[in-house]
């Protein structure tokens, strides 16, 4: 059996006396998909940004485990667990090294992720910088990383504002994956996207992962979408919010 | 019998715009955002705008309100001649043409509470008394379910919440036209159908609505038309409660995961869906190359498709039982 690339446990953040989400187990197998749903508000960008070591110190990691099997057998939660904001703060602190190079992050609303003010081609050369092994050519990796997604090579000159939204959301794809990550967390890529853009993105993301033999952990509101993609579905419960 | 006007009557309406770069010595372009529009709503109708994001649906939308001129065409608001009137002359209407945005959070003053926001719309759009005002703000959001959240702050509120405060201000207003741009955009499905239900249901009745969607699943539910927008132009018009969509580019709309992923690329001369439409591939001696489908009314006459190779078949037995 293969080793998993994301192996979190009882996952319990706690805020001001109620539980954000509560004993929350999530499992990624490289190649695999695993599908983060559940109404708004029941936690599941909080979910997946704690799988990353990201956990805001306002607010307060109560119990779980939280390990990247393929990478050590460390419980990255150890001695954080109700430790409080500071080792929260250590626990940001000691992931960064793997986000980007073992993981990584596609936020919601592609526009507003990229950086306004840089090209498209330099937002991919920081990202490829991160790589575990480094790059000889960056020019060329640009260019593959935009091959990748089916981006013309002239899109890494433009800034993000030229881009329409479905370009924008193919330029957010290839910067989470143009730094080799081997866990792709890709949240909500369909948000204020029709549905014929939401099928073409989701199937590249798919495309994408597999041809990287990567595993994904796709936080989407879809049902549709998730049933076709085959997704191993992981349910949070709602919470009650008027 | 006098004929009551329609409430929108939009005829072959064009909209072209120049679109700058993003530095002042990038090259600018011409955008045909409408490409020659035809629409009425009647009074007490929702028509629904679907289409991809680029396709003119809220440009269209915002020409009705007259928040965008057109380049030609008419555009009349219940009879009157709205493309051709002064900003000064439309002034004593507008309370009646009311606009529901996308993004509810930059539409509401971030320091006024849910109860403020409607009371100064009431006051400074109706004339009303602050005590007249109150009583009609409270009866409204009670009305939207938000009859303990006077005294919230938009931040304090949820999505839902803050899409209902955008309502309570337009429904307050007993408006003869409401215009939504996508308002149930970012909600999840279960709230979209709550939103929805508070803009449609409590629409004054000779009201009419035109709601500007990309979600097929509203448009079938809530219009009681629904056009399809492709490239600026209307492809398809139709009842979806008694008809499904027969133009390929409608079906890869409402059903996307049913066919072959799209190239995405429209062309220029004939009809504009011609790259990606399989029924062509197969009938490759069709005029879909040459000549612009128009949109052909059918003896079914909620029905109206441009495609050269469409036919309307499906209709489903609602009308059958109606006779």
């Amino acid at each position: 059996m293969s080793k998993a690339l994301l192996d979190m446990r009882g996952l319990t953040i706690n805020h001001n006396g109620r539980n954000l989400v509560s004993e929350i187990d999530i499992l990624v197998e490289a190649g695999s998909v695993t599908a983060l749903m559940g109404p708004s508000g029941s936690g599941k960008t909080l979910s997946a940004r704690a799988s990353m070591g990201q956990i805001h110190p306002a607010i307060n990691l109560t119990s779980g485990s939280l390990r990247f099997p393929m990478r050590d057998d460390r419980d990255w939660f150890d001695g954080i667990v109700n430790a409080g904001p500071k080792a929260q703060n250590r626990l940001l602190h000691e992931t960064a090294a793997l986000r980007g190079p073992y993981v990584s992050y596609s936020p919601q609303m592609a526009s507003s992720a990229l950086n306004p003010g840089r090209t498209l081609g330099r937002q991919l050369e920081m990202a490829i910088m991160r790589r575990a092994k480094s790059t000889d050519n960056l020019a060329m990796s640009v260019r593959r990383s935009l091959d990748e997604v089916g981006l013309p090579h002239h899109a890494s000159r433009a800034l993000p504002i030229e881009l329409s939204g479905g370009m924008c959301q193919r330029a957010a794809l290839a910067v989470a994956v143009a730094s080799h990550p081997q866990l792709v967390i890709a949240d909500e890529p369909e948000t204020g996207l029709d549905p014929v853009l939401t099928r073409g993105i989701t199937e590249l993301l798919i495309r994408v992962c597999k041809e990287r033999k990567c595993g994904l952990l796709l936080i989407s509101h879809q049902d549709e979408t998730v049933a076709r993609i085959g997704a191993t579905i992981i349910r949070l419960p709602g919470v009650e919010v008027v | 019998m006098t004929k009551i006007p329609a409430v929108v009557e939009v005829k072959n309406v064009i909209k072209t715009f120049v679109q700058s770069g993003a530095f002042p010595w990038s090259d600018s372009v011409n955008v045909h955002a409408v490409r020659g529009v035809d629409l009425v709503v009647k009074p007490g109708e929702v028509v629904a705008l679907v289409g991809q994001s680029g396709s003119g649906k809220t440009t269209l939308s915002r020409m009705i309100l007259g928040l965008e001129e057109p380049s030609s065409g008419a555009i009349q608001l219940g009879g009157s001649p709205w493309s051709t009137m002064s900003e000064r002359e439309r002034h004593p209407y507008r309370v009646d043409y009311q606009y529901v945005p996308q993004d509810a959070m930059s539409a509401l003053d971030p320091q006024q509470t849910a109860l403020e926001h409607v009371i100064e719309t009431l006051k400074a759009l109706r004339g009303q008394s602050s005590s007249d005002a109150e009583i009609n703000a409270k009866e409204m959001l009670v009305r939207l379910g938000l009859g303990e959240r006077f005294g919230a702050l938009p931040r304090e509120m949820s999505g839902g919440e803050q899409r209902r405060i955008t309502l309570a201000r337009v429904l307050s207003l007993t408006p003869k036209l409401v215009v939504a741009d996508e308002p149930t955009s970012g909600l999840e499905p279960d709230r979209r159908e709550a939103v929805l239900r508070d803009l449609i249901g409590n629409l004054p009745e000779e009201a009419g609505c035109v709601l500007v969607t990309h979600d097929m699943g509203v448009a079938r539910k809530w219009a009681h038309r629904c056009l399809v927008m492709l490239d600026g132009r209307v492809i398809e018009e139709l009842d979806l409660r008694q008809s499904e969509p027969v133009h390929p580019y409608s079906q890869l709309l409402f059903h996307p995961w049913d066919y072959p992923v799209p190239e995405g690329e429209l062309s220029a001369s004939g009809c504009p869906f011609q790259v990606d439409c399989t029924r062509f591939k197969e009938n490759p001696e069709a005029p879909c190359a040459t000549s612009l489908p128009e949109l052909t009314k059918s003896t079914h006459k909620s029905h109206r498709v441009a495609c050269h190779l469409g036919e309307i078949s499906a209709t489903l037995s609602s009308e059958v039982n109606s006779n």
